[in-house]
């Protein structure tokens, strides 16, 4: 094993840079408004509501994001034609419903971690829930649900390298690709790993500024 | 004259446990009335019962002629709508123990919030009423600074400018000197103290007895959830009637321990 194969891996993965990178925002973008909305059904006045959204969270965090990604790909075209997305569209499907399930967690503890005051302070002056929740509680909500937010898609993050078993041709594809090429495992799974780092730590940056963005003026 | 405030047989519990039982009470149009009493004893509870924060389980509320909730022959409840609760709230100004300014907000934020959003008064009707009601209370300063960078006694005096821009018809004071240090609550009375002398119909629950003896014209006594003792500031404080109402004001002045049968 040597630095010089390692760098020469680089190059060879980073091809399936942008196809991992767009995964992933495409998946966090999706996943924050559904996680978004199934937090704020699930503290809802309407049970129901409360019911469908506690349901999805359950099953989709109960089961594992590899069995989700074989559905969206193998099974959904099964059930309906209209299903049949091309791999990187099935595999932004499934990470998105298995992040939501787990952003709509980190959105709601926020919503809940705000003191009862605020919310008693908001009504006793005559506002209106839709007022209040916009301007005063889930402003407050954001600064608890920054670090398990960006957490969260830490993980999506790194768990769009499952999207190649679907054949989505993204970063640890091509890595497994050279592996089967070269005969040679070590370099480029370290190769794939630096760069997986390098994106994470990218994402802990943008949580210490969100965090400082966020932070209540002293 | 009319009650401005009025109330009758409320009642409230919580599961079991009975915490007011059966409350009349009424103030009049630019009457300031205290309400004392020993922890426990309710006066929080009828406060928060006033603005329906907390729903009676018996009783009649009515405020500035509007009914906040009744007990129809039955004993059922019928409690104001959503829609109508928000109008009466309007008129309530309630004043925390625990301020709870927005924190994200600055003072000037903090005021011209509901007036905006609820009164849809333009932004600078409000902003212009806002600084006048900071000037007011002492803070005319302290417009852009946030409540985290106030002392207790300055984020309270922005409380209650936020609740007097609603222009409400009465005022309601919950405790509101127990949460800050005892040198800043003489400016928290004095900003009361000038209310009570423009006319502001108020309702305070207070442990400040020489407060309660200055400012109120009647001073009600409560204990285990009912009214005790109840009449001019100076007889209830000066010279009570009940044994229950002089162990309470002796504990308080002498900061002696009640005598058990009394608490």
């Amino acid at each position: 094993m040597s630095i010089d194969t390692i760098q020469e891996y680089v190059p060879i993965i980073l091809k399936g840079f942008w196809i991992t990178v767009r995964l992933f925002l495409w998946s966090l973008i999706f996943s924050t408004v559904a996680g978004f909305i199934l937090a704020l059904m699930r503290i809802s006045s309407v049970a129901i509501l409360r019911w469908i959204s506690g349901l999805i969270g359950w099953l989709f965090r109960g089961i594992p994001l590899l069995l989700i990604l074989f559905y969206a790909f193998f099974a959904l075209p099964e059930i309906s034609r209209s299903l049949m997305f091309d791999p990187f569209w099935a595999a932004v499907v499934g990470l998105s419903i298995w992040t939501a399930a787990y952003q709509s967690e980190a959105i709601r503890s926020g919503i809940i971690a705000v003191e009862k005051g605020q919310f008693e302070a908001s009504e006793a002056l005559g506002m209106t829930k839709r007022h209040y929740m916009r301007r005063i509680v889930i402003p407050q909500s954001i600064r608890i649900t920054v670090p398990p937010f960006i957490g969260n898609a830490i993980n999506t993050m790194k768990q769009t390298s499952l999207a190649a078993v679907i054949t989505v041709p993204e970063m640890t594809l091509l890595a497994r690709q050279i592996i089967s090429e070269d005969f040679k495992v070590a370099e480029p799974l370290l190769a794939l790993a630096f760069i997986y780092l390098v994106l994470t730590t990218l994402l802990l940056m943008v949580q210490l500024g969100l965090e400082r963005i966020f932070r209540l003026k002293v | 004259m009319a009650s401005l405030v009025s109330v009758k047989g409320l009642k409230m519990s919580f599961g079991d446990l009975e915490i007011l039982k059966g409350i009349d009470l009424e103030v009049r149009r630019g009457e300031v009335l205290s309400i004392i009493g020993p922890s426990g004893s309710g006066k929080t509870t009828i406060l928060r019962c006033l603005n329906l924060l907390e729903r009676p389980t018996g009783g009649q509320i009515d405020i500035d002629g509007q009914n906040l909730c009744n007990e129809d022959s039955d004993g059922q409840m019928e409690y104001a709508t959503k829609r109508n609760l928000r109008e009466i709230r309007k008129g309530i100004g309630l004043v925390f123990q625990q301020f709870n300014l927005f924190p994200h907000m600055t003072a000037l934020e903090n005021i011209v919030e509901a007036p905006m959003a609820v009164n849809n008064v333009d932004r600078s009707t409000a902003v212009e009423a806002a600084r006048d009601l900071l000037e007011s209370v002492g803070l005319a300063k302290w417009a852009d600074h946030y409540p985290l960078q106030m002392s207790g006694g300055q984020q309270q005096r922005v409380a209650i400018a936020r609740a007097l821009a609603m222009e409400p018809a009465v005022m309601l004071f919950d405790e509101v000197t127990s949460a800050v240090d005892p040198e800043l609550v003489g400016e928290i009375l004095l900003v009361m103290r000038h209310l009570a002398e423009q006319g502001m119909t108020m309702l305070v629950v207070t442990h400040e007895m020489n407060f309660a003896a200055d400012v109120s014209d009647r001073v009600l006594f409560m204990d285990n959830g009912v009214v005790v003792e109840e009449g001019p500031a100076t007889q209830v404080l000066g010279a009570p009637q009940n044994a229950r109402t002089r162990g309470f004001l002796r504990a308080v002045r002498d900061r002696a321990p009640m005598d058990e049968e009394q608490q």
